[in-house]
């Protein structure tokens, strides 16, 4: 059983380095600070290894160029959450792993392997069943920090809004090449190849 | 990669008395079709339990089986001979084969045993 913290545990002395008082505030609003830092660690992993797998599928969605596109504007916002999650990490006091094996075998979402018969259908479901892990993964760390944790939330909110928004994409895409239904996602394109809207909008860091 | 069939089939001839043991210690028992997967049919009985990949990687839905039985995890994308030594189950993607009793919520015990034999598992 762990032991209760002290009140006073979340004071941060006069000049005192050990502690980050951006850390002891959400504390005592009543996060669980390691406990997100090791899910945001989970989540880095699988943005990271969303952007490597989506680079193979993108490549076997050759001939589908509109696929290809829109699998591409993906992998390049899954790349840039990636990139606004890591420095929440180390503000919080953790550190993605040293080695990138355990970073890739720790990653909250599965890994998304080209099908053995890679074709649109196929690799449009693991596109599209990635998306949906994304959004639960990101809809519970909203809901971990909603009015405690205003920067992680900020950040969590703006993720998850694009992770929303490329289910739409791959449910559209899927529906029409799979069953011959339409069923439009709202969007039409970004301004440019994984333009991230939300994710890239006034971001704390991501360059 | 396995092929997944649709989350909720409720006409299987076979059936299995499966319950399930909430952490507040209430029971509830349910016959789940031999390819129906054990966490459609706790939703089919309106049990709100975790979950979050639903393609038996992430542990979100891990519960443990107590005493004998036998179940199909081969839907899963990560699940270890290890895990199943130990009883854990992937809800999401295990289906069953034979009467079972299972503790759900076993996320952490999962974790914690996962890495105990330095096996892969998220850790959040």
């Amino acid at each position: 059983m762990a032991t209760k913290r002290h009140a006073s545990d979340n004071i941060v002395g006069h000049g005192d380095l050990t502690k980050r008082v951006g850390v002891e505030q959400i504390r005592a609003r009543g996060v669980d600070v390691e406990k997100l830092i090791d899910l945001l660690i989970d989540a880095a992993g699988a943005e990271f290894t969303t952007y490597y797998y989506y680079t193979i599928l993108r490549m076997y969605l050759a001939g589908n160029e509109d696929y290809k596109e829109i699998c591409e504007d993906a992998r390049l916002e899954d790349r840039a959450h990636f990139e606004l999650i890591t420095p929440r990490i180390y503000e919080l006091g953790g550190s993605i792993p040293k080695d990138i094996r355990e970073f890739a075998d720790r990653a909250g979402c599965p890994d998304a392997y080209l099908p053995d018969d890679p074709t649109p259908t196929n690799i449009l479901t693991v596109l599209l069943e990635a998306e949906r892990c994304a959004i639960r993964t990101w809809s519970e760390i909203c809901d971990l920090t909603l009015g405690k944790d205003p920067r992680t939330y900020d950040m969590a909110s703006r993720i998850l809004q694009e992770e929303i928004e490329h289910e739409a994409w791959f449910i559209e895409l899927l529906s029409k090449e799979r069953d011959g239904v339409v069923r439009p996602s709202g969007h039409f394109r970004r301004g440019t190849p994984g333009e991230a809207p939300y994710s890239k909008n006034l971001g704390f860091y991501n360059p | 990669m396995p092929t997944f069939p649709p989350l909720n089939v409720a006409t299987d001839p076979k059936t299995y008395r499966v319950t399930f043991i909430l952490p507040d210690g209430s029971e509830t028992c349910l016959e789940v079709g031999e390819d129906e997967r054990l966490y459609a049919a706790a939703c089919r009985a309106g049990l709100n339990l975790p979950c979050l990949c639903l393609q038996g990687w992430c542990i979100t839905c891990a519960a443990r089986v107590e005493g004998e039985g036998a179940w199909d995890q081969s839907l899963s994308l990560r699940y270890f001979p290890q895990d199943r030594e130990a009883g854990f189950i992937l809800l999401c993607t295990a289906r069953p084969r034979s009467d079972l009793r299972i503790r759900t919520h076993q996320r952490v015990a999962l974790r914690d045993y996962r890495i105990s034999r330095k096996l892969p598992t998220p850790r959040g």
